[in-house]
């Protein structure tokens, strides 16, 4: 369609032509594949001035279905990628499979997964997801390492239509694979936004902090007192973002899977100017405690930043793994030993600060010393424990307590858990055993973290960025 | 719209901040619930007025329990 007055072509705002001008620097890019109806275009350029490769699927062409061309299209923009050590961003608005073209699409869409699946670990991979994403297009974004949802994103297997002749259930696309769903429940995007603008927005800096890391400046960092940010009361529950703001440089944090498993609170953010990765529990939802979902969550975040030589920062504040009988069936053991893995694997510098109480399980799986962490502070009132001192001492005590009269069994409680902090619980003796490297005034705790990864040599992870 | 606050996990009810009638804004304190030996804040999701704070202190709340409800 042109434009009757100016002459210039009026592109409609769906094309992928629009699309990737909204998404690249100035507007500008070259294109690396041909511009016709195979349903999606894909180019070089910039974006915050960090060279990427996108790929814009077509929804002007049958419904933005990918058919074999299109697929190669895709595929050309992935070997471009691994070629330019480029990010590669892929902007999503498509119904899936060409019916039309038969297998010959779903032969195109299984080469799509195997090339992203070649390049996982290798190039930063960002999907951001304007409109419906069904089936093969579905899975697309899922493979990458991170999944941006604009308003009118929707993400699903099977679309309304074929859940309702099947399960009878009526659901419309939003319900199904919304903002909603997969932001909150499921777990399948980790930035949800209110404009399709935002959402490349937010793809440009995640490209920029993940293709474009920077070198720290320790010179750079003011001090901030922390331990301000903590309430009085060492038993009150708060929220750890504000903590997490104030750690990394000022405005920079970018949260993933902020609604999702929100008792752990993962991110990339910069730190003197690097790109750091943040993993932190969060005592505002579920007491911080660690459970399936914030494991996964984490695990998957720290298998991330090792693959792109990100180095990570871990704020310790957990009481434990969460209890229950939901949690052990939905299996706690089995996803929460994907964060044990992800640490014990993991090469990238990483630093854990416990900033007031680690416990048990949860103790070792928060990047502990036995896990392999490059160093751990601790705050002056941090307590590491197997678990809190009463109710330790309520387990080694059992038959003592059990002969004490009920009114003096609070007394003799704290006597027994005071004499237990001395044997076993407090900073002093973490310190002691060598579990705590370091106690670090809150003040100055920026910097000391900052140090140990000025002083320690970057490296990254072999492997692949499965989506746990 | 109205909106239900409901419990997050196993606690019990350590004390109760707002009452019925209250106007709230984002963020403020409704209740305080105790679990794994913690005070976690329950906060308003919305602002609004409570209609309804469904629990009183000792109470034991379980996992989707109701505590407050917001018009």
């Amino acid at each position: 369609m042109s434009s009757a007055t100016s002459g210039v072509i009026e592109l409609d705002p769906r094309s992928p032509r629009a699309r990737l001008m909204n998404l690249f620097d100035g507007g500008e890019f070259t294109t690396i594949t041909p511009e016709d109806d195979r349903g999606v275009l894909a180019a070089v350029g910039r974006a915050n001035g960090t060279n990427v490769v996108a790929f814009c699927t077509d929804p002007t062409v049958q419904g933005g279905a990918m058919g074999n061309d299109g697929c190669r299209a895709i595929i050309t923009a992935y070997d471009r990628a691994l070629a330019d050590s480029s990010p590669v961003i892929g902007i999503w608005h498509s119904g899936g499979a060409r019916l039309r073209e038969g297998v010959l699409s779903l032969d195109g869409v299984g080469r799509v997964f195997a090339a992203m699946t070649r390049a996982s670990g290798k190039v930063p991979q960002i999907s951001v997801v304007v409109g419906p994403a069904a089936g093969g297009a579905a899975y697309g974004p899922a493979l990458t390492d991170i999944v941006i949802m604009a308003p009118a994103g929707r993400i699903f297997v099977t679309g309304p239509e074929v859940v309702r002749s099947v399960t009878g259930e009526d659901v419309n696309m939003e319900t199904l694979g919304g903002a909603e769903p997969h932001g909150r429940r499921s777990g399948v995007v980790h930035i949800t936004t209110d404009s399709e603008q935002e959402a490349l927005d937010r793809a440009r800096g995640l490209a920029s902090l993940l293709g474009h890391q920077g070198s720290l400046d320790i010179d750079s960092i003011a001090d901030v007192d922390l331990g301000a940010l903590m309430p009085e009361s060492a038993r009150r529950a708060y929220d750890v973002h504000p903590i997490v703001e104030a750690f990394v440089d000022e405005d920079t944090f970018v949260e993933l899977h902020e609604r999702w498993a929100p008792n752990i609170v993962v991110g990339l953010g910069r730190l003197g100017g690097r790109t750091t990765g943040i993993v932190a529990n969060n005592p505002m939802r579920l007491g911080g405690c660690l459970d399936s979902s914030s494991a996964e969550k984490a695990a998957r975040f720290v298998r991330m930043c090792d693959a792109f030589a990100v180095p990570l920062v871990v704020l310790v504040d957990v009481p434990g793994y969460l209890p229950g009988l939901g949690q052990e069936w939905e299996g706690v053991v089995r996803r929460g030993a994907k964060l044990l893995h992800a640490f014990a694997e993991c090469v990238v510098p990483r630093v854990t600060v416990v900033t007031r109480k680690s416990y048990g399980g949860a103790y070792v799986a928060m990047n502990s010393s036995s896990l392999g962490a490059t160093r751990v502070f601790a705050w002056p009132d941090a307590e590491v424990a197997v678990m809190g001192s009463v109710a330790a001492i309520r387990i080694l005590h059992r038959r003592r307590l059990a002969e004490v009269p009920d009114d003096a069994r609070a007394q003799v409680e704290l006597e027994l858990a005071a004499e237990h902090e001395v044997i076993s619980g407090g900073v002093a003796r973490a310190v002691e055993i060598g579990v705590v490297d370091e106690v670090v005034d809150p003040k100055v705790t920026r910097r000391a973290v900052a140090r140990v990864l000025l002083d320690t040599p970057g490296v990254r992870g072999q492997h692949g960025n499965i989506p746990l | 719209m109205a909106q239900t606050i409901r419990a997050e996990m196993v606690a019990s009810v350590h004390s109760i901040i707002m009452a019925k009638g209250d106007s709230v804004v984002v963020g403020d304190t409704l209740v305080i619930l105790e679990s794994m030996k913690m005070e976690i804040p329950v906060l308003a999701e919305q602002d609004g007025t409570i209609s309804e704070i469904s629990v009183a202190v000792g109470d034991v709340v379980r996992e989707g329990d109701i505590i407050a409800i917001i018009m």
